[in-house]
């Protein structure tokens, strides 16, 4: 990758708030065009490290770099303001100004940069259009739903076509059925505009779903980075294990390395022998591997980890139906399309590949 | 009246020499105007446009006053500050103290503040030619720092419609009846008058008077218009050094009131104007002073104020006992009138419940 | 770019020192003189020592017992009145709720001064309205009397208790009603749940709607002035106001009572804080509960009628006994006797001296207000918005002014004034200047409230969309705070021509204003003249107040 390509970078940024570390020693790069997600529990950093890139939260120690521009730079005491950064951003609460009418909104970035009157209504049009709020273009802002402010909010941050748009939880004020959508959206813009985006939130399910790559974040640390299946695929700790959809944590010992490239061979604390994979250079030390839920066959399966298995609970969640079962590794959860219900108490047969069994690093 | 002023004129002449200040002059040519003559500059007077005033006089009578003064001249703007005698030295002083040179011309009714003033230089000297007029008693030696402006006395007034005729009191001693508890009033201790009637009245009654006075819990009151306002709506029966000018103003509005001159006499105070060095607005200040103490302005002062004129050519007010019918009590040492000040204030508060 | 040496942060400092200069400088001025031993009017003091503060002790005992007891007696019933009123207009279903909130917060803006010359006028012992209707109906003897401690305590308490009121409801409407509902669920039964759900809850807002009152009315002046000094009750406001106004002025005097003043009440401000657990005097508009209603059934418009006397007492009664008194010749509540006349009007807008008053205060209000809010603007901005070094400090001085009494801030100006190199004593620049820094407090306040309620990210915003520090302000910040500025110009408008505290020490003959006027006027024009001056300065006063209410409509204000 040519360092041409990369737009946003960040080195070892510490962030500070009085005796708390927020941020501590975080560093990522943003390749062009990229949607890259920070993803985490609330207070893990996400929010202050997406701030800190726009100017608004000042940094202690660290870089960050924009489009080959310093911004800021703690050694050399170098910190552009704000308003000289060129990057836009989309606030959680939308921040549409109420005293302006949508209109007065969309074009603000766009007078501050003193465009001309036609130049402006032509480019407010167009991004209006984009989000398909043109026919709202004289309301007062102040009388829009709340679905209406986040495309306001939107067609603003693009309007003056920045290389770099920051999304802080854009949806997690809407409801589940409009963020889908929004969700959608804001991915075809983002595709169809070619621009850099760097996207903050909490649900994993909206990570996953619209990033490029993803960075999942834990009090003020990076834990892992990697494209979404990477993050499900190859969880690399217990705690990315766990955020990240659902998973099974076995703990064991490894015994020893297989004969296949990166695969083991694990000893759950039941006694049970597993086949491992390790996405990690192999220390032997490891103590936990993770399983994920969808990943478990129930019934026949040509699969290398195979053990019987009585089904203790059913929970029916529309889109997939939850079983707990009693097997002897403990209590396995399993996903499962709601196809084949397996009736409360039934033995199963529990098998899944050695690749979905995941060593954790640590 | 003459017995007490006589007294007082040796030791005024007694008293001025040895502070040195040079005796003044009338002008040459004194210019005629209407009723009076003036050493002022008229032109520069009204090119200045302004005149203050501080004295002790209830607000409505000087804007009186102030008027009559300034339908002569009415390119000069009149402006007043209204204060009894002690707040208004003590502003006077902390004002200069500041370099903040706002009044032309002061009244205080307590003399010894106004010789206090002199020694320290605050007044200017102006001989107005009207000043001839004045018995050398009620002017500085030497002539122009500063001049009686009118004679102010202290009796006993009450209301007949509360109180008898028979047994409203006659005597000063007759105040100490305790039938008069919590029902008589005075001025504050910061007034000139009240200061007199004490001074006064102490060696001729005693030291016990007081004293006992002080167990009649007379409340104390600012301005005689709300000492008098009081008797009318019946608060109070009695003021005790009722200001005579007061008791005619009210009787003239048609106020139900009565006044007593007691036997033994009415302490009687100077309201005394003076140029401030260092005023504002010079020139109307000896115009003023020239147009106050002539016949006309004293009238003017009369009519606005129902004050006896120091001079002898001008009448008393309308309804009132002439100067020369009463027996006037004027402190005869005007310095050591000021060295009590501090002693009576502090004992006046303390009699009144101003302070502990 | 070092943060501290933007624009930003010299504007910070250059404020940050301005600021100092207003506020503490005088203080600094008051309590070195409190240490002037010798000649009162030495500057600076030639001797130093303690000894005024020891004479406080020693000679003015009774006064301080008076401040005390009057302070305490006035505070017990302003929390009693405003106690009740938030009762019935939070907890229970009286008729016209909305309506009575409103005129709840009338006599705040009743000055008290108004409101003592009326209840003098009321129940004056002899000639008090009440008494003359009392004994014309055939009483003997005087049904009330002002003129005594409880007189003065009844007055603050009455234009104090809405305070009380505000507060205290407050207290009431931030508490969760789930919380009641929660232990009525449960089983306990209505009163069982008052005393030991709601009551403990409540308790914090109301002790700290006490303290503050408390503190208040320590420094109180207007009802000792009018009402206490006929009745011989010297409390520590006037007695500070007598020092400075006899011969020789006795500076120093004033300056230790006043100092004392102002420690006590700073300390019981800082308990307040500390209580009510702010970290600032400013307004922060939590979440307001909807609480739930008790229903009074008929008992309700009983409850109703306690508002109205409330009001009754505390505004209609005295302005309708003001309005008499002006339109009468000589004051009486017999209306067969009463000779009716126009000329205490025609007097008080003709005396040029009124007049004047009544121009300089407009005009100090308007430029106050309107000179004041944008630097407070400014202030509010740096204080709530920047992230600048030093805005705690700014917070702090700048909400100073609201532990001094105004007496004695007056005081320490005057002093301070007396004795510093520019000659602005007895101008209307230093009232100005005077009004400004103690109406600091009340802009601030106001502008913060409204200013918190702008979400942060509305500026942010702006930033992010390119536009730099001052065109963020003009174009999102102001716009947004201008219901807030306008609320914030009436407010400051208001309290410039009522003040009284401090105009009376820095006025001079070309300076005057209508607040002291009209206690000049009390002393030593007739009463009927000084009712007619009253009620003109609080017709200025209502005029500002509808426009006020009308552009805050609905929107609930805290007066802490």
């Amino acid at each position: 990758m040519s360092a041409g390509a990369l737009c946003i970078e960040l080195r070892d940024l510490v962030i500070r708030y009085g005796e708390v570390v927020a941020v501590n020693g975080v560093s990522f790069e943003v390749n062009r065009g990229e949607h890259v997600t920070l993803l985490g529990p609330s207070g893990c950093g996400k929010t202050t490290t997406l701030r800190a890139i726009a100017g608004l939260e000042q940094p202690g120690a660290g870089t960050i770099s924009i489009d080959g521009q310093v911004m800021y730079d703690a050694v050399r005491r170098h910190n552009v303001p704000t308003e000289q950064r060129g990057v836009s951003m989309v606030f959680q609460s939308y921040a549409v100004w109420p005293h302006m009418t949508v209109l007065g909104n969309v074009a603000y970035g766009l007078k501050v940069r003193k465009q001309s009157g036609a130049d402006i209504r032509a480019k407010v049009e167009r991004v209006l259009d984009l989000v398909q709020m043109r026919h709202l273009a004289d309301r007062p802002a102040s009388k829009l739903s709340g679905g209406q402010q986040q495309r306001v909010a939107l067609a603003r941050a693009i309007a003056f076509s920045p290389t770099v748009v920051l999304f802080d939880e854009p949806l997690s004020n809407l409801d589940a059925k409009l963020r889908a959508e929004m969700r959608l959206e804001l991915r075809e813009l983002q595709r169809q505009l070619g621009i850099t985006s760097v996207y903050v939130t909490h649900d994993q399910e909206e990570a996953l779903a619209i990033s490029d790559r993803v960075i999942v974040m834990n009090v003020g640390a990076i834990e892992q980075i990697g494209t979404p299946e990477q993050i499900y695929n190859r969880p690399r700790n217990r705690f990315v294990a766990d955020f990240v959809g659902s998973a099974n944590l076995i703990r064991g010992r490894v015994r020893e390395p297989l004969a296949a490239p990166k695969t083991l061979a694990f000893v759950a604390e039941g006694g049970h022998v597993l086949q491992a994979t390790a996405a990690h250079v192999l220390r032997g030390n490891e103590t936990e591997v993770a399983v994920r839920t969808a990943y478990i066959e129930l019934g026949k399966a040509n699969n290398v980890n195979q053990m019987p298995g009585t089904v203790r609970r059913r929970m029916f969640h529309g889109d997939f139906v939850q079983y707990v079962v009693d097997c002897p590794l403990g209590q396995m959860i399993v996903r499962h399309p709601p196809t084949n219900l397996v009736a409360e108490g039934d033995g199963v047969n529990l098998s899944f590949s050695p690749e979905h069994c995941v060593l954790l690093e640590d | 009246m003459r017995v007490a002023v006589a007294a007082g004129m040796a030791v005024l002449l007694i008293g001025l020499p040895s502070w040195g200040q040079a005796q003044g002059k009338v002008c040459d040519n004194p210019r005629p105007m209407p009723g009076f003559k003036s050493c002022a500059d008229v032109e520069k007077a009204e090119a200045e446009g302004a005149f203050v005033l501080y004295s002790t006089d209830p607000e409505a009578g000087q804007v009186k006053l102030l008027a009559s003064f300034n339908k002569l001249f009415p390119k000069i703007k009149t402006s007043y500050v209204r204060l009894q005698a002690g707040a208004l030295y003590a502003k006077v002083l902390s004002e200069r103290q500041a370099k903040s040179y706002l009044v032309d011309v002061i009244q205080i009714s307590d003399m010894g503040m106004i010789l206090d003033f002199q020694k320290r230089g605050g007044f200017r000297q102006y001989v107005s030619p009207e000043m001839a007029a004045f018995k050398p008693e009620y002017k500085s030696q030497p002539e122009g720092y500063w001049t009686w402006g009118s004679i102010i006395m202290g009796g006993i007034a009450y209301n007949p419609n509360n109180v008898s005729a028979a047994e409203a009191p006659k005597k000063w001693e007759d105040l100490l009846d305790p039938k008069w508890a919590d029902a008589v009033n005075v001025k504050v201790s910061n007034s000139g008058l009240q200061h007199g009637v004490y001074y006064m009245l102490k060696p001729i009654l005693g030291e016990e008077y007081f004293k006992k006075f002080a167990a009649i819990k007379p409340r104390a009151f600012d301005s005689y218009v709300q000492q008098y306002g009081r008797l009318v709506d019946g608060q109070d029966k009695i003021i005790m050094g009722a200001q005579y000018s007061g008791y005619i103003e009210f009787k003239a509005k048609g106020a139900p009131l009565a006044f007593v001159f007691p036997e033994t006499g009415v302490p009687a105070v100077s309201e005394t104007y003076g140029i401030v060095a260092d005023g504002p607005h010079p020139n109307a200040a000896e115009l003023f002073m020239d147009w106050f103490l002539s016949p006309v302005g004293q009238q003017a002062l009369s009519e606005a104020l129902l004050l006896h004129s120091p001079r002898a050519d001008v009448p008393a007010p309308a309804g009132s006992v002439p100067l020369k019918d009463m027996k006037l009590l004027v402190p005869a040492d005007w310095n050591d009138f000021e060295k009590s000040r501090p002693e009576f204030a502090k004992e006046w508060d303390r009699i009144v419940g101003a302070r502990r | 770019m070092r943060p501290g040496f933007t624009s930003q942060g010299l504007i910070t400092l250059a404020v940050l020192v301005i600021v100092a200069f207003l506020v503490l400088l005088p203080v600094v001025f008051l309590v070195e003189e409190s240490l002037n031993t010798g000649d009162p009017m030495a500057f600076p003091p030639q001797e130093y020592g303690l000894a005024n503060y020891v004479a406080m002790f020693e000679e003015d005992l009774q006064v301080i017992i008076n401040t005390v007891v009057i302070a305490v007696a006035a505070t017990v019933m302003a929390v009693l009145i405003g106690f009740t009123l938030a009762w019935i207009l939070t907890r229970t279903n009286v008729p016209g709720r909305e309506k009575l909130e409103r005129l709840m917060e009338l006599p705040y803006y009743m000055t008290p001064l108004v409101g003592a010359l009326a209840w003098a006028v009321l129940a004056s012992p002899r000639s008090g309205f009440f008494n003359q209707i009392w004994r014309w109906a055939g009483g003997t003897g005087d049904l009330f009397n002002i003129y005594s401690m409880f007189g003065i305590a009844w007055i603050m308490a009455l234009f104090e208790g809405t305070v009380a009121f505000v507060m205290i409801s407050a207290a009431m409407k931030s508490m969760d009603p789930a919380l009641e509902e929660s232990a009525r669920v449960i089983g306990a039964s209505k009163l069982r749940t008052a005393l030991t759900v709601t009551l403990p809850l409540v308790m914090p807002g109301v002790l700290g709607a006490t303290l503050f009152v408390f503190a208040e009315m320590l420094g109180s002046f207007a009802a000792a002035l009018v009402i206490g000094i006929p009745a011989r009750v010297y409390v520590i406001t006037t007695a500070i106001w007598d020092s400075t106004l006899s011969y020789p002025p006795a500076y120093g005097r004033a300056s230790a009572m006043g100092l004392a003043l102002f420690v006590v009440m700073f300390a019981m401000l800082t308990f307040y804080r500390r209580m009510v657990g702010r970290g600032s005097f400013a307004t922060i508009t939590g979440k307001a509960f909807r609480p739930r209603q008790m229903d009074m059934g008929r008992l309700a418009w009983l409850l109703f009628g306690v508002c109205a006397l409330y009001v009754f007492l505390a505004v209609v009664l005295p302005i309708a006994a003001l309005l008499l008194t002006s339109l009468e010749r000589f004051a009486t509540a017999l209306l067969h006797q009463a000779q009716f006349t126009l000329a205490n009007y025609e007097m008080a807008l003709a005396l040029g001296p009124v007049r004047t008053a009544l121009a300089n205060s407009l005009l100090l209000g308007f430029g106050v207000a309107s000179v004041g809010v944008i630097i407070m603007a400014l202030v509010v901005w740096i204080i709530y918005r920047s992230q600048l070094v030093g805005r705690g400090s700014i917070e702090y001085l700048v909400m100073f002014p609201q532990a001094v009494p105004r007496l004695v801030f007056g005081l320490a100006l005057l002093w301070a004034w007396l004795n510093m190199p520019i000659p602005i004593y007895g101008t209307l620049w230093l009232l100005a200047l005077a009004y400004f820094t103690v109406m600091l407090p009340i802009g601030v306040r106001t502008l913060a409230g409204v200013v918190l309620q702008v979400d942060k990210s509305l500026e942010e915003c702006a930033r992010v969309c390119g536009a730099g520090w001052v065109y963020q302000l003009r174009t999102v910040t102001l716009p947004l705070l201008k219901p807030g500025v306008i609320a914030a110009w009436l407010l400051i408008f208001m309290a410039c021509v009522r003040e009284l505290g401090v105009s009376v020490f820095l006025m001079g003959p070309n300076a005057k204003v209508i607040a002291p006027s009209i206690v000049s006027a009390f002393a030593s024009s007739g009463i009927e003249l000084t009712a007619a001056m009253a009620l003109i300065q609080t017709f200025t006063v209502v005029v500002a107040l509808l426009i006020l209410f009308r552009l805050t409509r609905g929107m609930t204000r805290e007066l802490t």
